[in-house]
């Protein structure tokens, strides 16, 4: 009963601080129209999203699933963002400064932003929140090893020092590391802050019903004016990819943020829903764990890998959500291309590689797969690319938890396990391939690798940068500790009646621009 | 009222049991909660971290005992994904789930006693064949298909209904009908398919007994009959049934509740176990125990009640 009583009076506190919110001073032009964009826009309306699965920590510093960001997204505003292009774009720090021996940055910040609880965006919150994501305790931490020191130049300048040049840097704060939230909600709320999200973004958290949906209101004081166009965004938690598409078609739902792969190409015939398939930012295939027979021999690594037709996995499992792969490299990436050469499947090349090796009459090899349908079809195909050449698959399912943990230590022979993927390219191969990385499944040790790579994540320069994975890819290509499948897609539903969608390759619904007919 | 004591005393250790049972099934499992907590970019010290901030590292029996230390107090502990109290999460997703399970219910006996009863008394006639043909067709049906075609007719085709998500009947009574109907229409069904059969039978059984015969006999009209006498004796059976549906129901309610987004109980233990959320799992197990006593409990006071011979109290001392 108390905690019914708890609820009403959050409840009754919520409805009062948002009519006091309404009832402050709105922005003068909040008519897009005037904008002069071009194209009208209309105002007003409830967007609701579907999410696959419920994100479990309103956080950026405690979060680890893919999911919660689709709501971060309109909650918290970040640093620096992405572009259609995949290319990075000012946010909150209007523009930056790299030090020539790319080991400082210097952020000037946009003023007169203000957190959804009214207190200021500024210099001391970055300070705060750099800090904060850097602490031990958070999930971020990784991500900004590289960070030594933030300092407070003035109230919107803020210069942040690395031990080392690291190239991916900006890229990292265009996600999670890089979202803004109000140093005054930390410190009301303390660990309880994933559940009272403050941010500067479009829109404000309201409330959540866990395990069905999350509800967030127009920004009214938002700094971008006449923006978000929507009044209310409403996040519904739908974990069957059907019954998501059933909703989008019956109207319940107007974007759906997984779309069931088997109805894409019927879903073309269809006038009140359109499909987004493009491309993301990661990848699927498998480790071999180099340690072990019998993949401790490259012939038979190479062999597998000759054997998978990476077109029959995309259009058979995928229908066409995905495109074949042989780099972690995704095409929002300017690493992407070179080494993603296509090599078709070879039954002979593989056979005489099995000869070298001394295998000539096959081998038995287990392959641990998740427990997802999508999964265990590309588990049986692979299973089926083996048999020509003499090569027995034995699957064994495992539960994702299990299976990370046995990767971990290396007990496998071989784990299909891909890799969600970040925007630049290092943190899409760094830690998978350079010798005792926390990704380095397959236990892989090259130190010609480990220079190049290593020299790639300090090179300021792009076109050197990318010449130095390709050259690292040629290498790993060859001594395939990791065989890489097919780019990931994102397969978003649409309904016609929502405008501004642009897609974004990190593959996160922007709502601030989305609007309804 | 002995017999009530004796009854929930009973229950104490099956409780107990059912959360050691639970406790050491979930620590056995393969795989770390703290790596899934973390996910795939955790180092090692941040795992190791989090193993000694979970308490993971005492011995098994130790962390049981802290446990069941804390909900003797009341306290479930706190989930791991987000850090509520697990009595909330838990007091959160029942109210979905206790509605779905009694409207599936009262639509499975809205369904199964008039058919039932009327393909006993009229057997091999033509609404035994077509109720029989139904009852089948429930029970081989499986409801999460019988769901999607609801949501297909309904939702998309028709636009009647939503074709998922909860209102809280407290928050809006209409909305939350709309919500419930398919779910339950689509779980109900399939209960009452199982139920009728089961009425069937027994009624059919009792209908073949000497007092039935001594009752037309004297001449009650066959309304009466059935009502007054058979029913009331082929109802034990059917409230063994129910009692099982009941309960299954309360736990077991994870499709439905997937298929129309409904926030339940089951959903509930579903999503922890996915996210290796031990203390909520512990949690909700526990509570979904307690309502299984409640129900069997329920169910031997009704036994009592509908069939005075059976004295459950003295039966059980014998």
């Amino acid at each position: 009963m108390k905690i019914k009583q708890g609820k009403i009076a959050l409840s009754i506190l919520l409805a009062g601080s948002l009519l006091a919110a309404g009832c402050g001073d709105k922005p003068a032009a909040s008519d897009p129209k005037s904008e002069g964009s071009g194209t009208a826009q209309k105002t007003g309306g409830t967007l609701s999203i579907s999410l696959d699965s419920d994100p479990p920590k309103l956080d950026p510093f405690s979060s680890t699933a893919l999911v919660d960001r689709m709501v971060f997204q309109s909650i918290f505003d970040k640093l620096v963002d992405l572009d259609e292009k995949g290319d990075i774009i000012p946010m909150l720090a209007e523009k930056w400064d790299v030090s020539p021996d790319q080991k400082s940055y210097t952020f000037t910040l946009k003023q007169g932003v203000k957190f959804h609880d009214g207190t200021d965006f500024n210099a001391e919150a970055v300070k705060f929140n750099f800090e904060r994501n850097m602490d031990k305790a958070s999930n971020r931490k990784n991500e900004l090893n590289s960070v030594e020191k933030v300092t407070v130049s003035d109230p919107y300048t803020v210069k942040v020092d690395l031990s080392q040049p690291y190239a991916p840097f900006l890229s990292v704060l265009t996600d999670r590391a890089g979202m803004m939230v109000s140093p005054a909600g930390v410190e009301k709320y303390g660990e309880d802050f994933l559940n009272h999200p403050i941010g500067t973004g479009p829109f404000v958290y309201k409330e959540r019903q866990k395990g069905s949906s999350i509800t967030l209101e127009k920004n009214a004081n938002y700094w971008q004016k006449g923006l978000p166009y929507l009044d209310k965004v409403e996040y519904k938690i739908m974990n069957d990819a059907n019954v998501a598409l059933m909703n989008l078609k019956s109207g319940q739902v107007d974007i759906t943020n997984k779309f069931p792969f088997k109805e894409i190409e019927n879903a073309k015939n269809d006038t009140k829903i359109s499909v987004i398939n493009e491309s993301g930012q990661g990848y699927q295939g498998l480790h071999l764990n180099t340690t072990k027979a019998p993949f401790d021999v490259k012939e038979l690594r190479q062999a597998v890998d000759l054997l998978i037709d990476r077109d029959a996995i995309v259009k058979v499992v995928l229908s066409g959500a995905g495109s074949p792969a042989h780099s972690p490299f995704a095409k929002s990436q300017f690493a992407y291309g070179d080494s993603d050469k296509s090599e078709q499947p070879n039954v002979d090349k593989a056979k005489e590689l099995l000869k070298k090796a001394g295998k000539e009459s096959g081998f038995t090899f287990t392959l641990k797969i998740g427990t997802s349908p999508t999964n265990q079809q590309v588990g049986q195909m692979i299973q089926n690319m083996m048999k020509p050449a003499g090569i027995t698959v034995n699957l064994e399912k495992v539960e994702f938890g299990t299976m990370l943990e046995q990767a971990k230590t290396a007990n496998y022979e071989a784990v299909a396990i891909g890799w969600s993927g970040r925007p630049d390219p290092d943190l899409n191969i760094y830690d998978f391939a350079v010798t005792g990385s926390s990704n380095n499944y397959p236990r892989y040790s090259n130190k010609e690798v480990d220079r190049i790579l290593g020299e790639a994540r300090v090179e300021g320069d792009q076109a050197k940068r990318k010449a130095k994975y390709d050259e690292a890819m040629r290498i790993l290509n060859d001594e395939v500790p990791y065989i890489y499948f097919y780019h990931d897609h994102n397969v978003f539903g649409l309904s016609n009646s929502v405008e501004g969608f642009t897609y974004v390759p990190d593959g996160l619904i922007r709502t601030v621009k989305l609007s309804k007919k | 009222m002995t017999f009530l004591v004796r009854r929930l005393l009973l229950a104490v250790p099956v409780i107990l049991l059912v959360t050691i049972m639970v406790f050491s099934l979930l620590h056995l499992l393969p795989g770390d909660p703290a790596t899934v907590i973390l996910g795939q970019e955790a180092t090692p010290e941040a795992i190791e971290a989090m193993r000694a901030n979970l308490g993971l590292n005492d011995p098994i029996v130790v962390q049981y005992l802290k446990w069941l230390g804390g909900v003797l107090q009341g306290d479930l502990g706190r989930s791991l994904v987000d850090r509520t109290p697990v009595a909330e999460l838990i007091w959160q997703r029942l109210p979905a789930t206790l509605e779905l399970t009694l409207g599936t219910f009262v639509i499975a006996l809205l369904i199964a006693v008039p058919a039932g009863i009327l393909s006993a008394v009229r057997p091999n006639s033509w609404v035994d064949y077509t109720s029989t043909f139904f009852a089948l067709g429930g029970m081989s049906v499986p409801h999460f298909w019988l769901g999607m075609m609801f949501i297909v007719f309904f939702a998309v085709k028709l636009g009647w209904l939503p074709a998922s998500g909860y209102v809280p009947f407290t928050e809006n009574p209409l909305a939350n009908l709309a919500a419930m109907i398919m779910p339950m229409l689509a779980t109900g069904l399939r209960e009452s398919a199982i139920l009728m059969r089961m009425l069937r039978s027994a009624l059919l059984e009792v209908m073949h007994a000497d007092y039935i015969r001594t009752a037309y006999a004297k001449g009650h009209k066959e309304s009466f009959v059935i009502f007054r006498h058979a029913l009331k004796n082929a109802l034990v059976p059917v409230v063994t049934t129910s009692g099982l549906i009941v309960a299954g129901l309360l736990g077991g309610l994870v499709i439905t509740e997937s298929i129309f987004s409904i926030p339940g109980f089951g959903k509930l233990i579903i999503e922890s176990i996915y996210n290796r959320d031990f203390v909520t799992v512990q949690g909700a197990i526990l509570v979904s125990a307690l309502m299984v006593v409640v129900v069997n409990l329920l169910v031997d006071i009704l036994y009592a009640v509908i069939d005075p011979r059976i004295k459950v109290g003295k039966g059980a001392e014998q």
